[in-house]
């Protein structure tokens, strides 16, 4: 290839010198050592042979024709950066403190004055060798380094983020530092329609910064798509991450979910700048500031940990960041800080384009200086994010084959189910991951479930809040009202020890499809059904206060809807095909 | 030397200073400033009035430190933050796990 075979294990010098005599003895002082040698006559001829053989060690006589030594060593180093570090000595017949400078500036590693003794020579080729071999090592881990960061970020990238939801309708900024310091945007759609996102710093740098992002991810997908709270959710990955990570390694997060058909979002900040909701004319209408240690830090979650709920408009816009925008600095070690950050925002939701304004924002503020810690944003739309439910358009309404031939068809279900919750579990367990947990395994996984996990979500939040808990929905027709509605809700269920909701579920297969057949009761006071059912029947939108924006989705989706035994008791049924 | 040790005379307050930027670099320095020390009982102060600048990094050592503590039934106090660490512990909501002075 090269014309010359070399074994990878050889090593070469090069020995550049106009004599061929003294070129000769060196060559030979080199064999004795264990190198194969390569020669040139001028230092012209040595740099042309250094780019083709990139030898591991050169020999630069100080007078060498066409070109000085001092120049062709200067060449050579700028090529040398590429492969390793290739020790160059210089040969001079002079010692003067002027040859020893001027070697060193033309970037040599040492110099040899003739006349020397073989002994001095060779002992002058190890300690080279020595710091060569060093540097190589060095540059070797600095490889192997690089390659993790490059896996971390590939992994956070091409594996985790790209199976997030919604990707056209919430903007990302992601910035990585030139050592990728472990930023994690996540976002997945809720079986009923929501949509929950977090933004995610673990600390450290480099792949150290990763190790929790797989199972935070995999948690984070998991539970939101069976339908589990927030809190749960929390909970379920402060957990995970306090038994996995090492002491000193946590995760800063913010977690919210978007519920457009709530008109509303719930969110918990546990060690992330203040999150930022802007209204559609870019005024800040709400922060809400970190109320809660890292995740991954405590065991459990304080006991007054709270989800926040706040009640929004359809334009609003929720704003996450990390501290890596706001503490990004110029080259006169100012910060960014958060009144630029609010101002390029603002200009940003006015624009239609946050995280791009932002983004050049930062970049013009810190020009060329290198940041030490990711940029990331993550800016979600508060509206639209109720999925369109496929309306079933038509299911063959007879019995499939193995109930066909029973006379009792039309009476026996294919299976049942029940669960009553009573006093204290009933604030401990959400009965809904359960219930379609049990669906997934008799009759398998599918889209069809859904709807379905919607309506049982709705209807058994209203028997445990207005049934068991007594609430008013009358409350949550205010933005105050509706925090208040949640904090009430909270403490009510803290102290509940009595009451029950009983959980009933009937399966009817068909032949292209199936009915669920559901009852749900509870131990509440129950309410006026008749004005209730004349509203439905009506099919009028109606601002009742029983009747809320839960009530009408269930409406939608479901075949049949029917409250009886004075509103304790709701029976619904729910159609589906293939 | 950017992180100062000192015991006190009756062996029951280890006093820890910070001084500067106390970062992912003070690692190992950091870690050794506390854990030649076992005794039981004692107080731990952290003391940050001359640190200007605190990251992640550092919070997760104050973690260890926190860690350590425990095992040894120490008490640890962080004192004087300036504003700008101050506010990061605030973020962090160190004052639900620590006592956090001044």
């Amino acid at each position: 290839m090269q014309g010359l075979m070399l074994n990878s294990q050889e090593k070469v010098a090069l020995v550049v010198d106009d004599s061929a005599r003294q070129s000769n003895v060196l060559s030979c002082l080199l064999i004795e050592e264990g190198y194969k040698i390569i020669s040139a006559e001028n230092g012209l001829e040595g740099v042309d042979k250094y780019i083709k053989y990139h030898p591991d060690l050169v020999l630069m006589d100080v007078n060498t024709s066409r070109m000085d030594g001092y120049e062709a060593a200067r060449k050579i180093k700028t090529h040398s950066g590429q492969y390793s570090l290739c020790p160059l000595i210089f040969v001079a017949n002079e010692s003067d403190d002027h040859a020893y400078t001027k070697s060193i500036e033309a970037g040599g590693d040492g110099i040899l004055v003739r006349p020397f003794s073989i002994a001095v020579f060779k002992a002058k080729i190890k300690s080279i060798q020595r710091i060569s071999d060093l540097y190589s090592q060095v540059k070797r881990l600095q490889q192997l380094q690089d390659a993790d960061v490059e896996i971390a970020e590939k992994l956070m990238s091409d594996v985790i983020e790209a199976r997030n939801f919604g990707l056209d309708r919430i903007g990302i900024l992601k910035k990585p530092a030139a050592l990728f310091s472990g930023d994690i945007q996540l976002s997945v759609g809720c079986p009923n329609g929501d949509v929950n996102v977090l933004l995610g710093d673990f600390t450290g740098h480099g792949l150290r910064s990763s190790i929790g992002a797989i199972p935070l991810s995999e948690t984070f997908r998991a539970m939101t798509k069976k339908g589990f709270s927030l809190l749960d959710i929390v909970t379920q990955i402060n957990t995970q991450l306090y038994h996995l990570l090492p002491a000193d390694l946590f995760l800063a997060a913010t977690f919210i979910t978007v519920s457009s058909h709530e008109e509303s979002i719930f969110i918990l900040n546990a060690g992330l700048p203040d999150a930022y909701i802007f209204s559609a004319d870019a005024k800040i209408k709400h922060k809400i500031s970190s109320s809660h240690p890292p995740m991954g830090v405590i065991e459990h979650l304080l006991p007054d940990v709270a989800i926040s709920a706040i009640s929004v408009q359809a334009y609003d816009r929720v704003i996450l960041f990390t501290d890596g925008i706001v503490e990004a600095r110029n080259k006169q070690d100012q910060m960014y800080d958060y009144s630029r950050f609010e101002s390029a925002v603002k200009h940003g939701i006015l624009a239609g384009d946050v995280s791009q304004f932002v983004l050049a924002s930062v970049e013009e503020f810190c020009q060329e200086m290198e940041q030490e810690d990711d940029l990331s944003l993550v800016d979600i739309p508060c509206s639209g994010w109720q999925q369109n439910y496929a309306k079933v358009t038509f299911v063959d309404d007879t019995l499939s084959g193995e109930y066909q031939s029973s006379i009792y068809a039309s009476s026996s279900p294919a299976w049942e189910w029940q669960l009553l919750l009573t006093g204290k579990r009933l604030s401990a367990v959400n009965p809904i991951p359960i219930v379609i947990s049990h669906i997934h395994e008799i009759e398998g996984s599918g889209e069809q479930w859904l709807s379905l996990q919607t309506i049982l979500s709705e209807l058994y939040a209203n028997s445990l809040e207005h049934g068991v808990l007594g609430l008013s929905s009358a409350l949550k027709a205010y933005p105050e009202g509706f925090t208040e509605y949640y904090r009430e809700r909270e403490s009510r269920l803290k102290v509940l020890n009595s009451g029950f909701v009983d959980i009933r579920l009937q399966y009817f297969p068909l032949l292209n499809g199936g009915r669920l057949a559901i009852k749900i009761n509870d131990s509440g006071q129950g309410f006026d059904v008749e004005k209730i059912q004349f509203k439905l029947t009506q099919n009028v939108h109606t601002q009742t206060k029983l009747c809320g924006r839960g009530i009408e989705l269930v409406e939608h989706l479901a075949e049949s809807l029917e409250y009886c035994d004075g509103g304790r008791t709701v029976k619904a049924t729910y159609l589906w095909g293939h | 030397m950017t992180i100062a040790t000192m015991m006190s005379e009756n062996g029951k307050e280890l006093s820890i200073t910070v001084d500067g930027k106390f970062d992912f670099s003070l690692h190992q320095s950091f870690k050794e400033a506390y854990s030649s020390f076992s005794e039981q009982n004692m107080i731990i102060i952290l003391d940050l009035s001359k640190t200007s600048y605190l990251d992640s990094s550092a919070l997760g050592m104050i973690l260890l430190l926190k860690d350590h503590a425990e095992k040894n039934a120490n008490k640890i106090m962080i004192k004087n933050p300036n504003e700008a660490v101050s506010k990061i512990l605030k973020i962090a909501q160190f004052h639900r796990l620590l006592t956090i002075d001044g």
